[in-house]
């Protein structure tokens, strides 16, 4: 393959999208451009509601929505351009993306993210993601679910973990506090969709256990940022269990807010089900924040398996909280560091590197 | 024999591994190698080595391992033995190399440091290694050309670990235990478990004669580095005519049984009253051998009778002034060892019991190491299939060959003669698998055809097993490239499918749990290039006629004659009796042992599930 080889995005967003799939490919394909392991990337999105910079060396081209129209332009783009390498950022799209590699003769990168590659997909997908020469994973347990369903030479399927944003550092949050009303108090957040159908995030689990945490001499508060339909539900979950008066719905809050919020905060906890990897869990630690999540899928890559942040028990949850709590918040200087060394930009960037590598060099 | 294992978390976002998953992986294999154990830790603890050892050259402790190159940057674990291991060392010690032990060991080292990956093609031996290369921050693994010794992986996208038996990676206690279809299906279809596949999916065998290079990014692709099919069709393009065969085969067996002798322990052998452990015998004392001690096994029930292999293995004993050790086994000592059989099982095998009762034998004489007749059958087409395939193929393949038409006539004998159906399923299979090699030979191979899996096994499983899978591909890729001759071709199917799958890995586990190192000079790729161009032309019987010649002292008339018609076990009965007798009824005496074979597949899985209360195999 071509040491420089020009690659073909197709993703649902990258650069201007929101969430967790599109900072994923947003860090990806920049690290990609920043290493130079790519001459050119064309990014194709079916959606980018926000502004952003276009980095060097990649250019990304109007959203198209529709299904039909995306794959027209996709189709139409691709041939006409040289191709050496196809990205796929999201499973769904791997049929369109392995269609194009094959036209091309172009190499297939496919990359999974969660839930979306966690159950068997359909057998077009399936046989897409199959003849994939490379398949990225965000973490162990969304690569095990891959293999569970996938025949493909496992050495093909590799963990790159998501990454932190710099801008996530440890500061003064007294000031925040004070704004808050929250001086005296301890701060339990959690930063997250409240996505109706999925519902897997866990505020639910740690509204339920704010009783048990009261009774054990902590006056907290616990913060909830993000937005999604099962607020109301949450809301009424909270009046049921008589701690409304303990919980706050902040819905969805800017760059620096968030920053200021996760270094405030005593504790970050998401007893999600659901995580494919869990960039909140990063976000909270590389601001010094300690976490705490499940002990299932892919948190556990975010916590280092308790190594960077605890990792338990649905049942143990509350019981987790209330001795966390008790315990003075650890150096935060150390744990963001910590977050850094492991998951950090430059970690994530080799990361990256290493991977096409592989690619390149063949498996 | 030895046990080695390591770990190496090479993922940036992985933690050091525990000390103690490598103790308890390697201690799990405390059989192996009950001599002495050893652990090694880079400076980062990212990659962790362990080694439990069965001394048998250079008994002294600067042999142990791990053991570190002199320059600190090449570290090895090394399960096997390097035959040509004198040869080696006066070739490295002429390009200015310096030992300190006089262990085949440390030339792997050596051979690491000059010829990198292809040190490989200098080795002749068993062997199951790993190089750590501190510089290179990556580890070298490769696995002998007919996969005698095992290698077992597992990756899990931050971790790479590795172990000489599957069992002793799951006593690390950090490897997913969630099943493999392909390894429960290829269970079913061949009573072993098909490399690279085990019953775990997150567990898999290097391949035989495969290299693996694991670095930053994890393990890549296993690399292929010698093909038994390729040294049989490079034979063919340089046939030797019939004549040559016995002086081939006399040259080439000494010169393998020689090779087989090195050790600084005794070397004894399992006799039967066959050619191949006889012929063997007789090259021992050709190689220069004095004292040797042969082990027989032989059953109660047959004292005295002319299925007794006893009279005849002393005969041939005395014949080569060899002391002969017999060792009756009674149905009651079948029965109290049963438990310990499946304890020792690294993965799920329709066989091995004989071997356990020989090799418990060898131990109580007091022996480390054993030289067995495996592979003759093999090499010199000894088993049925070298006819039967050819003639399945001449006189059904056609029929086979017309889309549907098996399909057709398994479906409407089904319908009007179920029974018939059921007691023969390998007769209908003929019409619908003998037009290939590779379904011929699943047809002489196979417990159950792919067809019957459904009805025994969740059926979920079933397909997705066969698709990950793909039996008929996977053997058909093992003749590539074609071996250009019938004998060749079922030649490379037996070796790499049953033999490998089958009674290598037996041999293994069965030996590890007494601590004994069986070797198989007939299972040698130096022997098996040597005879690639007179293979072509072995007729039925020659290649055993060949083998009674090779020593000087031939094998007597009356052995030779006698081990033609062959000798019963009877374990097989005793198998049967073991999970509580069969009430099929059947035509024959092959039919019968088939559908024994059947049942006492599915005791052994159900027996190994049960006795780790894991994995969940779903047969039914």
């Amino acid at each position: 393959m071509n040491p420089s080889p020009t690659m073909f995005a197709v993703v649902t967003d990258a650069l201007g999208g929101h969430g967790g799939i599109a900072q994923y490919n947003r860090d990806f394909l920049r690290a990609l451009a920043d290493v130079g392991a790519v001459s050119s990337i064309t990014i194709l999105p079916r959606q980018a509601p926000d502004v952003f910079v276009m980095p060097e060396r990649i250019r990304q081209t109007p959203a198209r929505r529709g299904r039909i129209v995306y794959s027209i332009a996709a189709l139409r783009r691709a041939l006409f351009r040289p191709v050496d390498l196809v990205f796929c950022g999201h499973l769904f799209m791997a049929p369109l993306a392995a269609l194009i590699a094959r036209l091309k003769g172009a190499k297939l990168i496919v990359q999974a993210h969660g839930v979306e590659a966690w159950p068997r997909p359909s057998r077009l997908q399936r046989a897409a993601l199959e003849s994939a020469d490379l398949v990225l994973c965000v973490s162990r347990y969304t690569r095990a679910a891959v293999l569970s369903w996938a025949t493909i030479a496992p050495e093909r399927v590799l963990v790159v973990s998501n990454t932190v944003e710099k801008a996530f550092t440890p500061g003064d949050g007294s000031t925040t506090r004070a704004v808050l009303g929250v001086e005296n108090k301890r701060v339990l957040l959690t930063v997250g969709r409240m996505d109706s159908r999925q519902r897997y995030k866990g505020q639910d689990r740690v509204i339920t256990a704010i009783p048990y945490i009261v009774a054990q001499g902590h006056d907290v508060e616990y913060l909830v940022v993000g937005e999604g339909g099962d607020r109301a539900r949450l809301e009424a979950l909270a009046r049921d269990a008589g701690v409304s008066e303990r919980v706050r719905f902040l819905g969805a809050i800017g760059l620096q807010s968030l920053i200021e919020i996760y270094r405030m905060a005593d504790l970050f906890v998401m007893p999600s089900t659901g995580e494919g990897f869990g960039i909140a869990f990063l976000e909270a630690m590389a601001s010094g924040t300690p976490a705490l999540g499940l002990d299932v899928a892919g948190a556990r890559d975010a916590l280092a398996d308790g190594e960077l942040g605890t990792a338990v028990s649905e049942a143990e949850i509350p019981v987790t909280i209330a001795r966390l709590l008790a315990q003075p918040k650890p150096d935060p200087g150390a744990l963001a560091a910590a977050v850094q060394g492991r998951f950090g930009r430059e970690t994530f960037a080799a990361g990256v590197r290493t991977a096409l590598n592989r690619l390149i060099e063949g498996t | 024999m030895c046990g080695i294992n390591g770990i190496v978390a090479y993922h940036s976002a992985s933690s050091a591994p525990e000390e103690a998953e490598l103790l308890a992986t390697r201690d799990a294999m405390r059989a192996r190698g009950p001599d002495g154990s050893g652990a090694w830790w880079s400076a980062d603890r990212h990659c962790g080595l362990g080694h439990r050892r069965l001394s048998i050259i250079d008994l002294s402790e600067r042999a142990s391992q791990p053991m570190t190159s002199d320059d600190g940057r090449f570290v090895v674990v090394f399960n096997g033995e390097i035959y040509n291991y004198p040869q080696l060392r006066t070739e490295l010690e002429t390009d200015g190399a310096r030992f300190r032990t006089t262990s085949d060991t440390e030339a792997l080292l050596h051979l690491y440091a000059r010829h990198g990956a292809e040190m490989v093609h200098r080795l002749r031996g068993m062997f199951a290694f790993a190089i750590w290369d501190q510089a290179r921050r990556g580890l070298f693994l490769a696995r002998d050309p007919y996969g005698i010794k095992p290698l077992y992986t597992a990756n899990d996208g931050w971790t790479f670990r590795f172990a000489s038996q599957v069992k002793a990676l799951l006593a690390g206690g950090h490897i997913s235990r969630d099943p493999e279809p392909a390894g429960i299906v290829g269970f079913h279809l061949f009573g072993s478990v098909p490399e690279p596949f085990t019953l775990y999916r997150d567990i898999r065998a290097l391949p035989a004669g495969h290299t693996q290079w694991v670095d930053a990014a994890g393990p890549r692709e296993p690399k292929p580095f010698s093909n038994l099919a390729e040294v049989l069709a490079k034979g063919a393009t340089n046939p030797a005519p019939a004549a040559e065969i016995p002086e081939r085969v006399r040259v080439g067996v000494l010169d393998s049984v020689r090779a087989h002798l090195l050790a600084d322990v005794e070397v004894g052998i399992f006799l039967s009253a066959g050619v191949d452990s006889g012929a063997l015998l007789g090259c021992m004392r050709d190689a220069g051998q004095r004292a040797i001690r042969a082990i027989t096994l032989a059953f109660e029930e047959f004292r005295g009778t002319s299925e007794d292999e006893a009279p005849l293995a002393a005969r041939t004993c005395e014949f080569y002034g060899a002391h002969h050790v017999v060792r009756r086994l009674s149905k009651q000592e079948f029965f109290e060892d049963l438990p310990a059989i499946l304890e020792a099982m690294d993965q799920p095998s329709i066989d091995g019991v004989n071997t356990w009762f020989v090799s418990k034998v060898a131990k109580e004489a007091g022996l480390k190491v054993a030289l067995s007749g495996l592979g003759g059958d093999e090499l010199l087409g000894g088993y049925p299939s070298f006819l039967d395939l050819p003639r399945w193929r001449r006189q059904f393949g056609l029929f086979a060959a017309v889309p549907g038409f098996g399909l057709l006539a398994r479906t409407l004998i089904g319908a009007v003669a179920p029974g018939f159906s059921h007691a023969r399923p390998k007769v209908l299979g003929l019409l619908e698998h003998s037009s290939s090699w590779a379904g011929s030979y699943l047809l002489r191979r196979g417990l159950f055809l792919p067809h019957e899996l459904p009805e025994i096994m969740d059926p979920d499983i079933a397909r997705e097993g066969l698709r990950r899978l793909k039996p008929l591909r996977r053997l058909a890729a093992s003749l590539m490239p074609d071996p250009s001759s019938d004998v060749a071709r079922v030649c490379v199917l037996e070796s790499a499918h049953y033999m490998r799958n089958q009674l290598l890995r037996d041999a293994d586990w069965v030996g590890m749990a007494h601590s004994l190192e069986i070797r198989v000079p007939l299972v040698d790729f130096t022997l098996l290039r040597a005879l690639a161009p007179a293979i072509p032309a072995l007729t039925p019987g020659a290649g055993k006629a060949a083998l009674a010649k090779a020593p000087t002292v031939p094998l007597p008339d009356e052995i030779v004659t006698r081990a033609k018609t062959g000798f019963n076990v009877p374990t097989g009965e005793w198998m049967n009796a073991a999970i509580g007798g069969g009430s099929d009824s059947v035509g024959d005496a092959l039919e019968a042992k088939g559908l024994v074979s059947r049942r006492w597949s599915r005791a052994v899985l159900n027996g190994m599930a049960s006795a780790s209360a894991q994995p969940q195999v779903h047969a039914s």
